[in-house]
């Protein structure tokens, strides 16, 4: 139920039911292989946040786990149905919010929800409860008769959201949801799916925003239609051995840390809110530090973060694998 | 199933009443086009620009223009010498030559060859012309041996008889041959057909093109439910369209309604469950609503052209009427004049009102499992 009282800690994933389901799932377009034996499952009260770079296979995972398009091959499963053919039953244990915008631009907020709870064959009584109710957390009470195509993108997808809920599913599945959203809105989205996880929602989210995995319950990164590594974040990045080092340059030496980034032992470069960040490749630490002290910059080593750990794993798996794999592509 | 067939109708009803473009576009322009096109389409023939060349220059040759000049057929505009120009300039559509000696061989009663040009650029203007000519010509021949006869008898001493045979035509069902009575249904026809297929393909294609159809999807809704949910709201502004045309073309250009409303009736449904059918394939195979409009079209061409309603089927190639035989809007155009102009009641109209539903049920099942197919 929205709104009941929050457990402090979800309890493990393994006590509890999976929801949420992928067993060696295979999707090609074409003959361009989308998704290759993905396997995944996501249990109830969990998020899983999937990452990865455009093109990694996302989008197709998702479409596929809620039901939009059939697999090549592989089991989508949701409570142990199939969302394609598994009658309406499935259906309305499924929330799917799409990337793209899917609700209807020239009806109002109202319109748009009655429309989708009628979808659903909702009661007159159900709906309105849950209607106020969906309102009351998203905040949207005071824009019922506006059109959708009116909203901002936080306000569109929050109406989105609430109409992916209406029915109370089991399993909740967004892509990229706070993609192009403001953010404050982005942190009220997040608040709102930490709530349903923790009524027992099975959540499956796909983001390009590291935070925002970094806050999941268990992070899967897709790397060219397969699943590269996957785990809680503190576990993933604690297992990473490559060195980072936070650097701070000597002013005078001016373009020394364009030098520094083509140094053939460095993985990864970044600079991000001021600090620059190297990740070094193993065994090369002594190599790196004598590099630095020369150039006349200091330097502390620091805990990786899960935008390093997926950098440093798809540098090796772009290594491991030929160039010439295709892609993943994402159906129109 | 019920709420969920209700719930898309009302949808779809609220969006086209929103989409002022779209309401115009089903209401307003149907009746518009039929009364531009009505008053447009006029194939009667009537002051038609023509010029006479005299060769001769004789009494006789100037009274032949006069008869011309008084004529409400023609509007003699000019009298030359060169027969070419005045056509190519477009100052006339069809040229009189009289040659010389004109008066001349008529006095002695021998025949006279007189020439006449034609601008053939049109062809059915210029058909239309050269009845018309044809007719006047004839007229003048038979006054001219009137006279010529007159001026026998009485150089002989003996009572006229007139030209034995006389061609009465009775025309039936429009006796003035008014184009408009006679094309008022075909325009109502091409008018209904462009709406309703255009429309019903841009409506599905819009779900796909704005991506509502992923939302919908992933509900229980089932595809013949959104299909029919789609469909009947514009089988409803159809019929409103139909009725309005009608009482337009039965106000303004006085098309009569001899034959019983409900054969109209029946007629429109069958039409529209083709037009409408023809639409929904047409989504199945576009992916934005351009392509639909563009898909529209190229169905909408041809059915016009093959539909009778300006040029007659009979008159095509062979390979061109087993065509039109699967043309819907032909048995519409058909089964419409049949029984506005005629009369014709139920009895009369089986085989185009059969030939209608077997299009429309084939056509409609077709889109309807194309449709469910692309959509799962």
């Amino acid at each position: 139920m929205i709104g009941g009282s929050p457990s402090p800690t979800p309890s493990p994933p393994s006590l509890r039911a999976t929801i949420i389901e992928a067993v060696g799932l295979e999707r090609r377009f074409g003959d361009v292989p989308a998704l290759a034996s993905l396997s995944l499952g996501v249990q109830s009260g969990e998020i899983y946040g999937l990452v990865g770079p455009d093109g990694a296979g996302k989008t197709t995972a998702l479409r596929i786990l809620a039901g939009v398009i059939a697999a090549t091959d592989g089991h989508a499963l949701i409570q142990g149905r199939d969302p394609l053919t598994g009658a309406s039953k499935v259906r309305a244990s499924i929330g799917y919010m799409p990337q793209q915008y899917s609700l209807y631009g020239d009806l109002t907020i109202d319109e748009n929800l009655r429309f989708f709870a009628r979808m659903f064959c909702l009661k007159k009584a159900e709906y309105e409860a849950r209607r106020a109710k969906l309102l009351d957390i998203t905040r949207l009470q005071r824009f019922t008769d506006r059109r959708a195509e009116a909203l901002s993108g936080g306000m569109y997808k929050k109406l989105a959201l609430a109409c992916a809920l209406l029915h109370r599913p089991a399993a909740l599945i967004l892509d990229e949801p706070t993609n192009g959203v403001d953010p404050i809105s982005r942190r009220e989205l997040w608040a709102l799916l930490f709530r349903f996880a923790q009524e027992g929602m099975a959540i499956l989210v796909s983001t390009a925003y590291m935070d925002e995995a970094a806050r999941c319950h268990r992070v899967g990164l897709l790397h060219r239609g397969r699943l590269l590594l996957e785990g809680r974040p503190a576990d993933l990045t604690a297992a990473l051995d490559n060195p980072v080092y936070s650097v701070v340059f000597d002013p005078t030496n001016t373009g020394f840390n364009d030098t520094l980034m083509r140094h053939r032992a460095i993985v990864t470069a970044s600079l991000a809110q001021s600090e620059f960040r190297i990740v070094v490749e193993c065994g090369a630490e002594a190599e790196v530090t004598r590099f630095l002290a020369d150039g006349g910059a200091t330097w502390t080593r620091v805990a990786p973060n899960l935008e390093e750990l997926f950098l440093v794993r798809e540098h090796e798996a772009s290594r491991s694998t030929p160039r010439t794999q295709p892609t993943g592509g994402r159906e129109a | 199933m019920r709420t969920e067939l209700l719930a898309v109708i009302t949808k779809e009803l609220r969006q086209t009443v929103r989409d002022r473009r779209m309401l115009v576009m089903l209401l307003l322009a149907p009746v518009l086009q039929l009364t531009l096109l009505g008053f447009a389409v006029n194939l009667e023939v009537d002051h038609l620009p023509a010029a006479l060349v005299d060769l001769d220059e004789t009494p006789t040759s100037r009274a032949f223009l006069q008869a011309m000049v008084a004529d409400p057929t023609f509007d003699v505009a000019i009298t030359t010498d060169d027969p070419d120009t005045p056509i190519l300039s477009g100052e006339a559509r069809v040229v009189i030559v009289l040659p010389r000696r004109f008066e001349a061989r008529l006095k002695t009663g021998r025949s006279n060859e007189v020439q006449v040009l034609v601008d053939g650029s049109n062809p059915i203007e210029a058909q239309a012309a050269l009845d018309a000519t044809r007719r006047f010509l004839e007229q003048r021949s038979v006054q001219q041996m009137a006279s010529l006869a007159q001026e026998m008898a009485f150089r002989s001493g003996r009572a006229l008889k007139r030209p034995s045979v006389e061609i009465k035509v009775r025309t039936l069902y429009n006796p003035s041959l008014k184009s408009a009575v006679y094309m008022v249904p075909g325009v109502a026809a091409v008018v209904l057909l462009i709406v309703t297929t255009v429309v019903s393909a841009m409506g599905i294609a819009r779900e796909r093109e704005l991506g509502t159809i992923e939302q919908l999807l992933v509900t229980p809704l089932r595809p013949t439910v959104l299909l029919l949910g789609k469909m009947l709201p514009f089988a409803g502004i159809g019929l409103i369209t139909a009725g309005m045309v009608l009482g337009v073309g039965t106000t303004i250009f006085r098309v009569p309604v001899r034959g019983p409303l409900s054969v109209v009736f029946v007629a429109t449904v069958l039409y529209l469950m083709s037009t409408l059918g023809v639409g929904v394939f047409i989504s199945t195979v576009a992916r934005t609503q351009q392509q639909a409009i563009l898909g529209g079209f190229f169905f909408l061409l041809p059915a016009i052209l093959l539909s009778g309603f300006m040029s007659p089927i009979e008159n095509m190639p062979d390979w061109i009427r087993v065509l039109a035989a699967i043309n819907p809007v032909r048995y519409y155009v058909e089964i419409l004049r049949s029984s506005l102009l005629k009369g014709a009641g139920f009895a009369e109209l089986l085989r185009p009102l059969f030939a209608l539903l077997i299009f429309g049920a084939g056509i409609l099942g077709l889109g309807s499992l194309r449709f469910q197919k692309r959509i799962s």
